[in-house]
């Protein structure tokens, strides 16, 4: 009678989990069609009215999912399940590997006329040298920003910040690839280095860092800016444009060394059901006067399309976060794929948050 | 399946009816553990021993790497570190429910419950919320050194933030709960004649509660240590809300290798060694509640 019993589990636990799996496929269907647009994306990083524009310019339902991290994005590509989306929103680290892997589908440019827009320096990169994968979103800079009054040293380099005056001075973003490339560029490697022992010296490098670094966060480094807890902050430039509101002494290093630019970028998944709207958004979105209108309903990021910041005010163009000294905009790395070189990264990023 | 002639229709009713409540009371949970809990625990332990490839796939290749890679002295170091503060967080958690437990259960039952009320209350709140208010109140700027600073107790501001200090406060606020409810329990569970014999057959106070109170309220203790050592072990999100990122335990090994380096086998065989600590733990607890079942009863 066991016996019996236990196949009528099995039996009445498969029917489950065939009935659940089937109420799941049936949901996909209902979406599929002309009619819609499911993006998955950054929270809080697009205006509503935008959107809204596109759907009344088109008559294309937008449906948009929202991640937390960038590594949630480049899984839901890889794992599986990035069919469920026509436009996803991965960063370039991340962008050869999913190349490589067939996660993508080609845009057909063809389709995006405004694609002109974009300037040249966000065309044909390394990965992507036709342009066949991915179009720039907004973007983001890791910089060095100071307290004028606070701050005890000059800094023209990163190796400034390894002072011993700064010590407990810095609030810093967190992050393999945030923090690694840095110290490469301090050295003079390449900030996508893949070569063991320059990884090693890079994280020789972080650990007299950490020592003045006093907070370490990816989220929220500009409050211990904001609550003068520190002079200085290795900190995204959508960071700083929460700091100047409260307090604007603070000032962008003029540094020599490159920063680090981070490109957040739409591509349309391998399999993605309405590829053809996908294209019709990206060329919506490259539109200078829409994406205009997009950063002013309160999403100032810097941006790769100049036509649509000539038109913005001057409270944004002249904003000591996107307003840069130097010639540090055009003084940028990317962060690029390093393969197997990560788990390397990984090690010594352990090593340097268990000392 | 003894019947030899196959189920007759009577046969069958009756199977339905003696087995359709088992079945419809238990049927639920059952496949909801076996498809959310035991088929991804499955899929762990098996991607445990593959391979990473170049990009961060996963490569079905056999090998026993990821737990070779664990015995390095880094990631034991590590595994050490959380392993320490998981424990100072029960002891201290001990310490302080404990009291408060066998002062609740002193109460009149009506009193008694609305005391483990306010135990609770605090955590209809946020954790994260919390958290953050702990990160408040020690900050710079913040009301702790603020205060301080007025009375003249201090001239410069206090560095409280950012340290593995903090970092047991937050895993206390979040675990202290967890410690007076089972130690609550279990103490008010106790046969308060048996205090009372104790006492009569001249055994001090002191020596009633080592030999009488905390024998009988063992497994109280053991599940609070339960309860408050292994989620300590893996919350991640404490020690990265107030560890200001340089404190490092296996919670956040774990997930960096999953979402950060994308090294899914490693995290696997990471997240099976916290599985294994964890059965560790359950059965130190089976064995001692067993044992104090013979003792008592």
């Amino acid at each position: 009678m066991s016996r019996l019993k236990k196949l009528a589990a099995i039996f009445l636990a498969l029917t489950m989990v065939f009935s659940f799996s089937f109420a799941l496929t049936g949901c996909g269907e209902e979406e599929e069609g002309s009619g819609v647009l499911n993006i998955y994306m950054w929270s809080d990083y697009m205006s509503d009215d935008f959107v809204a524009g596109f759907e009344e310019e088109t008559g294309v339902k937008v449906n948009i999912s929202y991640m937390n991290s960038s590594e949630e994005a480049t899984a839901k590509l890889t794992a599986g399940g990035g069919d469920e989306y026509d436009l996803v929103m991965p960063c370039d680290a991340d962008m050869t590997g999913l190349i490589e892997g067939g996660y993508l589908e080609e845009i057909n440019l063809d389709n995006i006329t405004n694609f002109e827009y974009l300037d040249d320096a966000y065309k044909n990169r390394e990965f992507d040298p036709e342009n066949k994968y991915a179009i720039p979103y907004l973007m983001n800079y890791v910089y060095v920003v100071y307290n004028p009054e606070t701050c005890p040293v000059e800094i023209t380099g990163y190796e400034d910040l390894l002072s011993p005056e700064l010590e407990g001075e810095i609030a810093s973003v967190d992050g393999i690839r945030n923090l690694f490339p840095m110290a490469l560029v301090a050295l003079g490697y390449d900030p996508n280095s893949t070569k063991d022992s320059e990884i090693e010296e890079a994280y020789e490098w972080l650990k007299d860092y950490m020592k003045n670094v006093k907070y370490l966060n990816s989220d929220d480094a500009e409050k211990e800016l904001i609550s003068s807890g520190c002079s200085v902050g290795f900190i995204f430039d959508g960071m700083f444009t929460r700091v100047l509101p409260e307090d604007d002494t603070w000032e962008v290093a003029a540094l020599e060394d490159p920063i680090q630019l981070g490109v957040d970028e739409f591509v349309i998944p391998a399999g993605a059901k309405n590829k053809e709207n996908a294209e019709a958004f990206l060329n919506y979105m490259l539109d200078p006067e829409n994406m205009a209108a997009n950063m002013k309903d309160g999403h100032e990021y810097t941006c790769p399309n100049s036509a649509a910041v000539e038109l913005m005010p001057d409270s944004y163009k002249k904003s000591k976060a996107f307003d840069l000294p130097g010639d540090l905009r055009e003084n940028y790395f990317l962060q690029l794929d390093v393969g197997d070189a990560m788990k390397t990264y990984d090690k010594y990023y352990t090593m340097l948050k268990s000392e | 399946m003894n019947e030899k002639n196959g189920i007759t229709v009577k046969d069958k009713k009756s199977w339905f009816r003696r087995n359709g409540p088992v079945l419809s009371t238990t049927g639920p949970i059952s496949v909801w553990m076996l498809v959310f809990v035991l088929i991804p625990m499955l899929y762990i332990i098996f991607i445990s021993f593959m391979t990473r490839d170049v990009y961060g796939g996963i490569v079905y290749d056999f090998t026993l790497d990821n737990y070779k890679e664990i015995i390095q002295p880094l990631y034991l170091k590590v595994i050490w570190k959380s392993l320490k503060l998981a424990f100072i967080t029960t002891v201290i958690c001990l310490l302080l429910g404990y009291p408060l437990a066998y002062y609740i259960a002193g109460k009149p039952s009506k009193t008694a419950a609305k005391l483990i009320m306010l135990v609770m209350i605090p955590y209809w709140t946020n954790s994260l919320v919390r958290l953050y208010s702990v990160n408040l109140l020690g900050a710079t700027n913040g009301p702790i050194n603020n205060i301080l600073m007025d009375i003249g107790l201090i001239s410069e501001p206090l560095d409280m933030l950012y340290s593995d200090g903090i970092v047991v406060i937050g895993l206390l606020t979040a675990m202290l709960p967890f410690s007076v409810l089972p130690l609550y329990a279990s103490i008010e569970k106790l046969d308060k004649s048996l205090l009372e014999a104790s006492r009569d057959l001249g055994a001090r106070p002191h020596i009633t509660f080592l030999k009488v109170t905390i024998p009988l309220t063992m497994p109280g203790i053991v599940g609070c240590v339960l309860l408050v050592f292994i989620p300590s072990l893996g919350m991640y999100y404490v020690p990265e809300a107030l560890g200001g990122g340089k404190v490092m335990l296996i919670g956040s090994l774990v997930r960096n290798q999953f979402l950060v380096t994308k090294n899914w086998p490693f995290g696997a065989s990471l997240a099976i060694l916290l599985v294994l600590m964890t059965l560790a733990m359950v059965w130190i607890y089976t064995r001692v509640s067993k044992m104090d079942d013979l003792e008592v009863f």
